[in-house]
């Protein structure tokens, strides 16, 4: 399983750390993404991936990077405080820019109409950190998960951790589900 | 009767389109009955073209901000949630207490997309003690394309009455009624799903076509180009 981390929070955090210990002790290797400290342009919705420049964005910036790790491997882990019942802008600047992951085409699954997968069907492991916690925001939070994984037709799992949950909670739990995520 | 400020908030990093044509029909309504309203950009404030310490001032007399924006990718467009953070941690003091509702709008004419990204607008409320009027789903943005909705017929007309009829709640501070999204939604059977995806992309590869690019080209895999296992 080749894994890529896409790391929103702007410091160091526990779930970036029972991440990597975790990994460390499955022996898999990973490419990892701080993304604050990444140069990612805002997605201008300019069409340009589409036709012009089929597959990649004509603007420069550091997405390259992150698609060549992406493009061959089989999981993709999003680590995120939850803002708003949904994603930081760190993530989304990404996310955003990873409708290159889709063709520009049409398909019909299972009553969806969807786009195609470019790089074939992966997994996706979306890990959230909630903050104020307020009423409904999880369930948001899981299904928007649940929308970008069958939009870009990929199997997925989503976490919720709060800030007091243990590390060793913290590590199990991601454990169990990278177990049971497997690519579509 | 009680005159209010509205300021709403074009979400689209792309000025000129349909989240803009929504908020320039919500503006003219509202100055129809005596309201006042201003648009301001998002983009411009990321984009660093004006400056966001600016806001304060603007935001001081509002009396209600609506946010009118695209969905990206089952949410928030990205400069929106940097927005919305932004104003939560330097502005909460100003907005609180004022009144918060949100239009939003899809590319596939399907308003239960939209349906995670008003969430979070009323999330957005709540953390600063905003008062949620509500939130509009319009499915089908992209085929407004920028147009005014006055040039676009039966469909231009269902869209004003949803607005208008939502605004009549907004600027007495009542929650939108669920009659104004009932204008809004058009659902496409689900058996027109085939036929429909059959038809958009004979429209995309002959766009492709005519731009010289071919069926091989669109598909390409290009970061897997030179990728050796």
């Amino acid at each position: 399983m080749s894994l890529v981390i896409l790391d929103a929070f702007d410091t160091e955090n526990l779930i970036e750390k029972a991440l990597k210990n975790l990994l460390q002790k499955r022996g898999e290797t990973f490419f990892y993404f701080k993304l604050k400290e990444m140069k990612i342009l805002a997605c201008r919705s300019c069409g340009a991936c589409e036709i012009k420049s089929p597959g990649k964005c004509v603007f420069h910036d550091d997405m390259p990077e992150i698609m060549r790790a992406i493009a061959p491997g089989s999981l993709i882990l999003m680590l995120t405080p939850v803002r708003f019942g949904g994603y930081s802008s760190q993530l989304k600047k990404v996310l955003d820019k990873l409708m290159i992951l889709v063709l520009p085409l049409y398909t019909v699954e299972d009553g969806h109409l969807l786009h195609p997968p470019r790089y074939g069907k992966k997994s996706l492991l979306v890990i959230g950190l909630t903050g104020q916690n307020l009423p409904g925001e999880e369930e948001n939070f899981r299904l928007l998960a649940a929308r970008n994984a069958l939009n870009m037709q990929f199997t997925h799992k989503t976490l919720l951790f709060t800030p007091t949950d243990p590390m060793v909670k913290i590590e199990q739990e991601i454990d169990r589900v990278l177990c049971e995520v497997k690519p579509g | 009767m009680n005159r209010k400020r509205l300021l709403l908030l074009n979400g689209s990093p792309r000025k000129a389109k349909t989240s803009y044509v929504f908020a320039r029909t919500i503006k003219h309504l509202a100055e129809k009955k005596g309201h006042k309203a201003e648009i301001i950009h998002i983009i411009e404030y990321f984009d660093e073209e004006k400056h966001f310490d600016a806001l304060k001032d603007i935001i001081l007399p509002q009396d209600i901000l609506g946010l009118i924006t695209p969905l990206y990718v089952d949410t928030l467009p990205y400069p929106v949630i940097w927005f919305l953070e932004k104003l939560s941690c330097d502005l909460a003091g100003e907005l609180k207490g004022k009144e918060f509702f949100a239009v939003a709008q899809c590319g596939f004419p399907d308003a239960d997309l939209l349906h995670p990204l008003l969430e979070s607008c009323r999330y957005f409320a709540k953390a600063v003690e905003m008062r949620w009027l509500g939130g509009l789903g319009y499915g089908g943005g992209a085929l407004i394309d920028g147009t005014p909705l006055e040039k676009l017929g039966r469909k231009g007309k269902k869209i004003i009455s949803a607005f208008t009829s939502a605004l009549d709640d907004i600027v007495e501070g009542k929650n939108i009624s669920p009659s104004a999204q009932g204008l809004l939604t058009a659902k496409i059977p689900k058996i027109l799903y085939r036929p429909l995806a059959a038809f958009l992309n004979y429209r995309k590869k002959r766009e492709a076509y005519l731009q010289g690019v071919s069926d091989a080209d669109l598909t390409r895999k290009t970061y897997l180009e030179n990728y050796k296992l």
